[in-house]
C-alpha cells in the first residue's frame, strides 16, 4: 500500500537504533516494534513490500505518542514526526485509524460555542462524581469563565480550544505577564478557535488544513502569535510545512512560544523577589524536541524562583500525548511512571510544565503540577490566586 | 471481506504450532510474538546483513525463563538466538534458519551495587550509558563506552567484547567483566569468574566475553566500577592531513602518555558531524584528533600540554582545549554519532573495524583511500587511533546498480590491506556473519578446529547462534542445524 511517503525521508533512516532510548514507548516496552526504528521499517515495509496492515503494523503505529523525541536523538535527520503524520493520514483516509467517534470527538475542538457548553456540563458531571476516571480529566473543570478582553494590538495571545475551556486562568495568568512586559495584547478568542495539532496527530491532517487557513485569514498579519500550548504552538510553527504556500510559512515564522517571546525580552519585565520554591522543569516533548526552545523556560523562570532542578531523564516524554492518554491509557500510564520517578529523584516543591496536556497528565497522578506563567504571575504579584 | 479487512491482511494461522505455545506457556502469550511484522523487525540488526529470518521472538524476564526457552527449543531442534538493542554491526544477532530469538530488553534491572568491592551486579538488558548515568551521583562509571553507548547493552557489550573511544586506558570490555551468568543451549545455568580478584582455574569467563552468544546466553553480569577521575582535559587537533594525525598518536603513545582517549576524523566525515552537532568542528580540516587525558588535576595539564607540543611538531594547524563541560560533552556527541550522521550524504554505509599496529596506521590509510578510489567507493574514516582501531566507512546508496560489488570488493581489499600489516579482523564489532567468510586467512584450519571444539564444550548441540563467528567447514554441526529448518513454515 502506498502510504504517499516521500522516499527520501524514509531512506534517511540507516537503522542505526539511536532513537531507540529516546522513545517512550520502547523504554516501557522493549519491543522494536514500539520504536521509531521498527515504525520507519514498517512503513517501508508496508510502502515499498506491500507487507499487509496485520493488526500489530496497525498497532506499531497507532501507539506512536508522537513526541518526537526521536528528532534532536537522530544524527541523520530523520523527519520523523513527518513520517508518521503522513502514514496516519494515508491510513486515516483509507479509513483504517481513526473510527467515527473519534473524529466526532474532534469537532468540538473547532467550534468554541459547542466546547464551552460541553465543558461546563462536563464541569457539572464532575462535581457529581459522574466522570470515568480514565478520561483522565484530574484537575477541576471551570463551570463558568471570565471572558478575556484584549489590552492593545502589540501582540496575539492565543487562546485555542480545550485549554481555554478547562485552563482559561494558565491564559490570563501569561496575559498579565506579557501585559507586565509592556506589551497590549489581543486574545485569539473565537478569530483562532483551534490549531488543528489532535486531528493532524489522529490523521485528520484536512481537519487542520482547514482550521490553519481560516486563523490565516483571522489574524492581520505582521502581529507576533504568542502560544502558550507548547503542542499548539509546535502545529502553528508547522503550517508552513502543512500548507506548503509563502503565506502559511509567513505566518509559521511569527508563531512564538510564550516562554520563548518573553526570554528575548527580559530587559522589560519587572523586578520581582523570587518565590520561595524549588521548582523542577518538565519540558513539553513538543516545545523541547519539536520546538527546541525549552531553554527559554528556564531563562523566564529563572529570575522568579528560588530554585530551578532538572530532571534527569533527558526530556523523555510523560505519556500525555494530546488525546494519547486516552486512546492508550496502559502504555501512558507505564510512560509516565517513569516520568514520575523521575521527578521524585528531584525532590522538587513544584513541577513547572508548558502544556496543558502534560499538567493534566501528571496531576492525575498527583504531581502538583502549574504552568511557568503561572509562577512567574504570582511572582510579579499580579495572580488573582496563588497556583 | 470488508475493505478494511483486506487492507489489514489475512492472518497466518500459527496458532496451533506447539513450539509456540510450549513458549507461551512459559513466559506469558503477550512476552511470545511470531507476528510477521515483528519477525520482519528481529530479522535485521543495525548493520546491511539481510537474509534473516526470525522464529517466535521471546521477551523473558527472569533466568529461569530463558532456562525454559532453551529446553523448549531444544526439544523442537531449534537454535537459540539472543539479541539486546540490535545495534550490532557485523550481522551477530541476524537470526539464521528461524531460530527462537531471545529479547533482552525485559530484563533491564541493575540488581546490586557494592561500592566497597566495585562492583555492580546488572542484568544484560541494561543500556550502557544507563548504567553509567546510575553510577554519576556515587562517583563511578562503567568505563567500556562504545559510540553506541547510549542505546547499546551490557549484555551486548560483553557479547561482543566491545570496546569505545575510552578504552585505549581503560580497556575493552573483558576487565570491566568480574562474573557472569549464563544460560547454556541446553538449559545449564553456569557462574563463570568470581568476584575475587584472581579466581582459581580457567578463566571461563574470559572465553564467554566475546563468543557472540554462540556459547550460551548471559542473564547477569558483575562489572567493575571506574572510579570518576577528578582532571579532564580534552583537546582538539586539526591538521592538514590524516597522516599527521595518525603520526601525533603515535608520537603521544611513545612519549609514555596514556591518553584517556584518542580518536581521529577525517575531513568528510567531521563535516557531517558538525552538520548534525555544531560543536565547531574544523570544518576545512583534512583530519582532525579528539585527545582525552584524565586523572589527578595537577597532571593532566601537563599530559595537556604535551599532547599540544607534540601535535604541534606533527603539523598541527590549530589545538584547541574545550572550555567546559558543556564543550566537551558536544564535541563527545559529535564523535560517537559520526556513524548515523553520513544519512545525510548517501542512504547505506558499510562500516569496517580492523585492527593494525599503531605504527602502520598511516600507511593503512593510505592504502584504504587508494582501494576507496579504485573501486569508485566514497569512504570516510573514523578512527580508535590510539588502539589503531580502524573504522572505514564505506558509504552509498544500495538503490544504485552495481554498487554492492564495488562495496564487497572494495571492503575485502581492506581487509585484507589490514591483515598484511599485521592486523586482526575485528576491533569491537565481532565478527558475527560479516567477518566469518575472513577466518581462515587470519587462522590456520588448527586453530579453527580448537576453537571449535572449545564452543562445542559449552554448546555440544551447536544451537547457540548458529552460523556465526567460526567459518562453516568449522563450526561443528551448524550446517545442519540450519537445514534442519521445517521449511514452507515460515513464509
Amino acid at each position: 500500500m502506498d502510504l504517499h511517503l516521500d522516499a527520501d525521508d524514509l531512506n534517511a533512516c540507516v537503522q542505526c537504533g539511536l532513537c531507540l532510548p529516546h522513545c517512550p514507548t520502547f523504554r516501557v516496552t522493549g519491543d522494536e516494534a514500539m520504536s521509531p526504528r521498527g515504525r520507519i521499517h514498517l512503513m517501508r515495509e508496508v510502502q515499498d513490500h506491500d507487507a499487509p496492515l496485520t493488526d500489530e503494523v496497525m498497532e506499531s503505529f497507532e501507539t506512536c505518542v508522537q513526541c518526537r523525541g526521536c528528532e534532536p536523538a537522530c544524527p541523520s535527520g530523520v523527519p520523523y514526526g513527518h513520517l508518521m503524520e503522513q502514514t496516519r493520514e494515508t491510513l486515516a483516509d483509507a479509513g483504517a485509524l481513526t473510527p467515527l467517534w473519534q473524529r466526532l470527538a474532534f469537532k468540538p475542538l473547532a467550534s468554541p460555542t459547542l466546547l464551552q457548553t460541553g465543558s461546563s456540563a462536563l464541569a457539572i458531571a464532575q462535581r457529581l462524581h459522574l466522570v470515568p476516571k480514565r478520561l483522565g480529566i484530574s484537575t477541576e473543570l471551570p463551570i463558568r469563565r471570565r471572558p478575556l478582553e484584549a489590552s492593545g494590538t502589540d501582540v496575539y495571545f492565543f487562546t485555542g480550544c480545550v485549554m481555554d475551556a478547562w485552563q482559561r486562568d494558565v491564559h490570563r495568568s501569561g496575559i498579565r505577564v506579557v501585559e507586565a512586559a509592556g506589551f497590549g495584547v489581543t486574545p485569539t478568542n473565537e478569530l483562532a478557535p483551534c490549531c488543528g495539532a489532535l486531528q493532524a496527530h489522529a490523521g485528520l491532517a484536512e481537519d487542520t488544513r482547514s482550521l490553519a487557513k481560516k486563523m490565516m485569514a483571522n489574524l492581520e498579519p505582521g502581529r507576533p502569535i504568542l502560544v502558550d500550548s507548547a503542542g499548539c504552538g509546535a502545529a502553528m510553527k508547522d503550517y508552513g510545512h502543512l500548507l506548503g504556500t509563502p503565506e502559511a510559512l509567513a505566518f509559521s515564522e511569527r508563531v512564538f512560544d510564550i516562554q520563548e517571546w518573553l526570554a528575548g525580552h527580559m530587559d522589560r519585565l519587572p523586578v520581582a523577589e523570587p518565590l520561595d520554591l524549588r521548582v523542577a522543569i518538565q519540558d513539553p516533548c513538543h516545545l523541547r524536541h519539536v520546538q527546541r526552545v525549552h531553554d527559554a523556560t528556564r531563562t523566564v523562570l529563572r529570575p522568579y524562583v528560588r530554585e530551578l532542578v532538572e530532571l534527569d531523564d533527558e526530556g523523555l516524554c510523560c505519556g500525555a500525548g494530546g488525546a494519547y492518554s486516552v486512546l492508550q491509557p496502559d502504555l501512558a500510564g507505564q510512560i509516565r511512571d517513569r516520568k514520575v520517578a523521575s521527578i521524585e529523584r528531584s525532590t522538587p516543591d513544584i513541577v513547572a510544565s508548558a502544556n496543558p496536556g502534560c499538567s493534566m497528565h501528571l496531576a492525575g497522578a498527583g504531581v502538583p503540577t502549574v504552568h511557568p506563567m503561572e509562577l512567574v504571575d504570582r511572582a510579579l504579584g499580579r495572580a488573582d490566586t496563588a497556583p | 471481506m470488508s475493505i478494511l479487512d483486506r487492507l489489514r491482511g489475512g492472518r497466518t494461522a500459527h496458532d496451533v504450532d506447539p513450539l509456540l505455545v510450549e513458549l507461551q506457556a512459559a513466559l506469558t502469550p503477550e512476552r511470545v510474538k511470531m507476528d510477521s511484522a515483528q519477525r520482519s523487525l528481529l530479522g535485521k540488526d543495525a548493520s546491511m546483513f539481510e537474509g534473516g529470518v526470525s522464529g517466535p521472538i521471546c521477551y523473558p524476564t527472569s533466568t529461569d525463563e530463558v532456562v525454559a526457552i532453551a529446553k523448549i527449543a531444544e526439544r523442537h531442534g531449534r537454535a537459540i538466538v539472543p539479541r539486546g538493542a540490535g545495534t550490532g554491526l557485523a550481522g551477530g544477532a541476524i537470526p539464521l534458519g528461524a531460530p527462537v530469538v531471545v529479547a533482552m530488553t525485559k530484563m533491564n534491572a541493575i540488581l546490586e551495587i557494592d561500592e566497597e568491592n566495585g562492583i555492580a551486579w546488572v542484568e544484560p538488558g541494561v543500556i550502557n550509558l544507563d548504567l553509567t548515568r546510575h553510577l554519576t551521583p556515587r562517583g563511578f562509571h562503567y568505563a567500556p563506552d562504545p559510540s553506541s553507548q547510549q542505546v547499546c547493552t551490557i549484555g551486548g557489550n560483553v557479547a561482543n567484547n566491545s570496546g569505545g573511544p575510552h578504552c585505549l586506558a581503560y580497556g575493552v570490555t573483558n576487565p570491566h567483566i568480574a562474573a557472569l551468568e549464563v544460560v547454556t543451549a541446553t538449559g545449564e545455568v553456569l557462574l563463570l569468574g568470581g568476584l575475587d580478584a584472581e579466581p582459581d582455574g580457567y578463566d571461563l569467563r574470559g572465553v564467554f566475553v566475546g563468543s557472540e552468544g554462540t556459547l550460551g546466553i548471559t542473564t547477569k553480569i558483575a562489572v567493575r566500577l571506574t572510579k570518576n577521575r577528578p582532571g579532564v582535559r580534552t583537546l582538539l587537533l586539526s591538521f592538514a592531513t590524516i597522516r599527521d594525525a595518525a603520526n601525533t598518536v603515535s608520537a603521544v603513545i611513545a612519549a609514555g602518555i596514556v591518553p584517556a582517549a584518542m580518536e581521529v576524523m577525517d575531513q568528510k566525515i567531521t563535516r557531517a558531524v558538525e552538520h548534525y552537532v555544531h560543536a565547531g568542528y574544523p570544518i576545512d580540516a583534512g583530519a582532525v584528533l579528539l585527545a582525552e587525558v584524565d586523572g589527578a588535576e595537577a597532571g593532566v595539564d601537563i599530559d595537556a600540554d604535551r599532547i599540544r607540543e607534540l601535535g604541534i611538531a606533527n603539523n598541527a594547524t590549530e589545538v584547541r582545549l574545550a572550555a567546559d563541560e558543556t564543550e566537551r560533552a558536544l564535541l563527545w556527541k559529535g564523535r560517537k554519532t559520526a556513524f548515523g550522521a553520513i544519512a545525510q550524504i548517501a542512504p547505506d554505509y558499510y562500516l569496517h573495524d580492523t585492527v593494525v599496529p599503531r605504527s602502520k596506521l598511516a600507511d593503512v590509510l593510505d592504502q584504504i583511500y587508494e582501494i576507496a578510489d579504485r573501486h569508485d567507493v566514497l569512504v570516510m574514516n573514523v578512527l580508535h587511533a590510539g588502539d589503531g582501531n580502524l573504522h572505514p566507512l564505506l558509504i552509498f546508496d544500495g538503490r544504485e546498480d552495481g554498487v554492492m560489488e564495488r562495496i564487497q570488493a572494495a571492503g575485502e581489499e581492506i581487509i585484507t590491506a589490514s591483515l598484511a600489516a599485521g592486523g586482526v579482523l575485528s576491533g569491537e564489532h565481532g565478527i558475527g556473519v560479516e567477518k566469518q567468510p575472513f577466518m581462515d586467512q587470519l587462522f590456520t584450519s588448527d586453530d579453527l578446529d580448537h576453537q571449535n571444539r572449545l564452543r562445542r564444550a559449552f554448546d555440544p548441540t551447536c544451537r547457540a547462534n548458529p552460523g556465526k563467528v567460526l567459518p562453516m567447514g568449522h563450526s561443528c554441526a551448524d550446517i545442519q542445524q540450519l537445514r534442519s529448518v521445517p521449511t514452507g513454515v515460515w513464509g
